[in-house]
């Protein structure tokens, strides 16, 4: 960007909501001269929502390490800017050097959530990118898909020439590299894509075929010739082949988890029926401690924050966790700099490291034990029992803590009434629990903050066959809970049915649902995620216009031999594993995890060909 | 090496630095398209700057440990500054040129340090102390050439009161209190440049862009405002003598 068009845009800052969402230059922003492949990467939400996105940083910085390769950043305007873009002419733009997005080469956008959909098409019109795949030209950029919801990519696969399916690190450069070399070689749009197409876990939607009946129900979905049928995920075989991003860029503005952050592992084989993360990112790989701990500090070093977070889905069943927060701890003492461990089990390891990492801070715990009843945790596989729950409790509250925050669904398969009444029934023995372990002066403090989610199905999971109930019946059912929860010292919180609704629909449609989303788009649906702008008839009156029933896609019940759309994309965990554990989830018997337990037959390790890696070797015991 | 406390008072020339501390007064630039960082995210940058620049910066006591640092006034976002402050209390001496040097590199050039100095523990803080600030409005458009700007200007600053509304109260300025030196006019390539000295304080103060918004307003030209910046901002003292805080 010129400095005559920078400051068109600058004009714009005066008048815009936070202005430093659009300013770039932040600490470890890249502008290397010297490129002749530029790619821009875009969230699909704001920034202070995307610069927490871990994806986006690990894929920012090895492309702009590569040759000759430059890549931006690039977070959808909020609503005042994108007007003000339209009235002014200005297209859509990377940050670092203002490259129109239309000029260039590969527009990457990752997919973090079903009801950013809107989100991209918002960002292709601002950019000047036609919204469908078909209709973009030669001059048009590869706009490529990835991340998790590229695990059933058919409601937007319309709208992408490819889509990444699984982990970037390798991935990304080979799809720059292929992309250059054939655009180089003068290769049309169709050539290209046919290039990318021949790479591991990239998926071309042109070049697969949805079938139908005479009744409209999916047979299949056939790839075209020469391209392979069934789009295998990249995995990274060993999470230690690349450093964590140790100098991201550092925002000036307030945005999401604001902190260093060190991946420590990838991948949770605890077997919850419900969790997609669960069955997609398998097998487990950890980081060593060595690494974990020299990331960690270089990552302080290059970024200035003052608190690193060890992330993954299940950070405190890193084999080693234990010795690398000691180190951590005792190297950062007496810095004013902490160290945060998300995502804990309920059990008083737990407790003992939050208590490792927090010094004197006791802000807050929290637990999932996502249903009620033994018999559901059994249903859904989560291992978790009453009496761990409260012996953690009690351990935590005794240690110090007065807040805890308990996550729990509503609407998982077989739930029943006394599922419901058990949640409420759970929050009374953690609350009386909590507050036989205070003295009765400082009762008044303890706080359990309660949040109710909906039951989504989602695709590759073990209930990616079972409905998600009716929208009338979530309401019985949350008013149900809401009457018999108890209130002194509760905290209750919903996540409103008609965006479970609407996610659901997402999770589990077809190419039938893109109309519905472009429909959605053009009647001034964008950033859904948000609680202000979510409105369920916008979305209605465009499922109508298309004439899709949303109801049949989220609440319809699918047979375990029906075609899926998304069976033509493999996470490696097989359909006999997630039937097999179907079945399981209705006789309410509990699978192990087999990072701890040996092998429990998913076929992700073979059909992969990776494995797990455990940085001390085992996981102790649960 | 550094030297230890007690090695380095003489040194500093400081006669009241507080017991296992020492107090760095850094001057810095918020200037470019950084000048639409609020004051929040410019506190934000500066202590992860220090931190990169491994300062020997002091830790507060308590559950939440963190930088000791303290601000001068804040700049409203979209206002440039050449010239703002921030104190830091370290716990061990180094020279403040070495200091301020590793901050600069630690840095984004358009918001870094200009200079660097020690001041004594005792000083008032740099909020309470510093009343006056320097700005300058480009104020941008053929309108802003002829002299209808500057006599605007002269009207609105003779009829000695100024009114505001914000967020549905009203203030009203004392001109002669809140503009303490007369006030300059001069072309310039884009239009003119407006210099303005404001007095702050508690009680609030006059927004340089408000004003001069006003006059162009009221003089019905075709002008808006392209840029403000804080030049300078100075300490007052009791007996009405101006100093920079460095």
């Amino acid at each position: 960007m010129s400095s005559s068009e920078w400051e068109r845009v600058e004009r714009l800052l005066n008048r815009v909501e936070r202005p430093a969402r659009y300013i770039d230059h932040e600490w470890g922003a890249s502008r290397e001269p010297g490129f002749n492949y530029r790619a821009v990467l875009l969230y699909p939400d704001t920034y202070e929502l995307g610069m927490a996105n871990q994806a986006i940083s690990i894929l920012y910085e090895r492309l702009n390490a590569a040759d000759e390769v430059l890549a931006e950043r690039c977070f959808l305007p909020w609503i005042d800017m994108a007007a003000a873009m339209r009235e002014e002419d200005i297209p859509l733009f990377g940050l670092e050097t203002g490259l129109a997005v239309r000029d260039a080469d590969l527009f990457g956008i990752t997919l973090p959530y079903e009801l950013t959909y809107t989100n991209i098409l918002e960002a292709l019109d601002l950019a000047g990118i036609p919204l469908r795949a078909r209709d973009r030209g030669e001059g048009d950029p590869v706009v490529l898909g990835g991340g998790p919801c590229a695990y059933n990519p058919e409601p937007i696969a319309e709208f992408f020439d490819a889509i990444l399916i699984g982990e970037g690190e390798e991935a990304i450069l080979e799809i720059a590299n292929v992309h250059r070399r054939a655009r180089d070689g003068g290769a049309d749009r169709v050539g290209i894509l046919r290039e990318l197409a021949r790479l591991d876990g990239v998926y071309v939607p042109r070049f697969y075929q949805p079938v139908r009946d005479a009744e409209g129900a999916l047979t299949g979905v056939v790839a075209d010739t020469g391209i392979t049928p069934v789009v295998n995920k990249r995995v990274l075989a060993d999470l230690d082949t690349f450093r964590a991003p140790t100098c991201p860029v550092v925002p000036f503005m307030d945005v999401v988890h604001d902190r260093a952050s060190v991946e420590i592992l990838r991948g949770c084989t605890r077997g919850c029926r419900f969790c997609q993360a669960g069955m997609v990112y398998r097998p487990v790989r950890e980081r060593s401690a060595d690494s974990i701990v020299r990331d960690a500090i270089a990552s302080l070093k290059c970024t200035g924050y003052d608190e690193v977070s060890l992330t993954s889905l299940s950070t405190t069943d890193h084999s080693q966790l234990e010795d690398v927060l000691r180190r951590l701890t005792r190297r950062l003492e007496g810095k004013g700099i902490s160290v945060s461990v998300p995502s804990l089990r309920v059990d008083a390891f737990s407790i003992d490291m939050a208590r490792l990492v927090g010094g004197g801070r006791k802000s807050g715990l929290t637990f999932a034990p996502e249903a009620g009843t033994q018999r559901l945790r059994d249903v859904i596989n989560k291992n978790v029992t009453e009496e761990e729950l409260l012996g953690t409790v009690r351990h935590a509250f005794d240690a110090g803590w007065r807040r805890v925050k308990l996550y729990f669904m509503l609407g998982l398969p077989t739930e029943t009434d006394a599922d419901v009444l058990g949640i409420s029934d759970l929050v009374r023995k953690v609350s009386d629990e909590a507050r036989s372990c205070v003295e009765p002066s400082q009762r008044g403090s303890i706080r359990i903050a309660v949040s109710v989610s909906v039951f989504v199905p989602k695709a590759h999971t073990p209930f990616q066959w079972d409905p998600q109930l009716p929208r009338d019946e979530i309401g019985r059912r949350q008013d149900l809970l809401r009457s018999s929860m108890p209130r002194k010292g509760i905290e209750l919180s919903w996540h409103e049915a008609d965006v479970s609704f609407l996610e659901a629909v997402m999770a589990r449609g077809g190419r039938e649902i893109a109309d519905a989303i472009e429909a959605a788009w053009r009647t001034g649906a964008v950033f859904d995620a948000w609680t202000e702008r979510f409105d369920i008839g916008t979305w209605l009156g465009a499922f109508a216009s298309v004439g899709v029933d949303p109801a049949s896609v989220a609440v319809g019940e699918k047979s375990s031999n029906e075609i899926l759309p998304w069976d033509h994309i493999s996470c490696g965990v097989s359909r006999a594993y997630l039937a097999r554990e179907r079945e399981r989830a209705s006789e309410a018997s509990t699978t192990s995890d087999c990072s701890f337990d040996g092998c429990t037959g998913c076929d992700a390790c073979d059909e992969l060909g990776v494995e797990i890696v455990l940085g001390g070797g085992t996981r102790g015991a649960r | 090496m550094p030297a230890t406390n007690s090695e380095s008072k003489s040194s500093l020339g400081v006669a009241h630095v507080a017991p296992g501390e020492f107090r760095l007064r850094i001057a810095y630039q918020k200037i470019g398209r950084l000048r639409f960082l609020s004051h929040l995210e410019v506190l934000r940058a500066m202590e992860r700057a220090a931190r990169r620049a491994d300062l020997p910066y002091s830790v507060t006591k308590g559950f939440s440990p963190h930088m000791k640092l303290a601000f001068g006034p804040a700049l409203p976002v979209g206002t440039a500054g050449e010239r703002e402050y921030v104190d830091i209390w370290l716990t061990t001496y180094e020279p403040a040129e070495g200091l301020a040097g590793r901050l600069r590199e630690a840095s984004v050039s358009d918001l870094a340090p200009v200079a660097a100095g020690f001041v004594a523990a005792g000083e008032p803080s740099l909020t309470a102390a510093c009343t006056i600030a320097e700005y300058e409005v480009i104020v941008g458009g053929d309108g802003a050439r002829g002299t209808a700007l500057a006599e605007s200007l002269k009207t609105l600053v003779d009829s000695r009161e100024f009114a505001v509304e914000h967020k549905g109260k009203k203030k009203v300025f004392d001109l002669a209190r809140s503009l303490p030196k007369e006030h300059r006019v001069e072309s310039c390539g884009r239009g003119a440049t407006v210099d303005l000295i404001v007095r702050m304080g508690p009680e609030g103060s006059l927004r340089p862009d408000v004003f001069v918004r006003e006059a162009i307003l009221r003089a019905s030209i075709d002008a808006s405002i392209d840029t403000v910046t804080r030049t300078g901002t100075l300490i007052e003292d009791s007996e009405g003598a101006w100093r920079r805080p460095l």
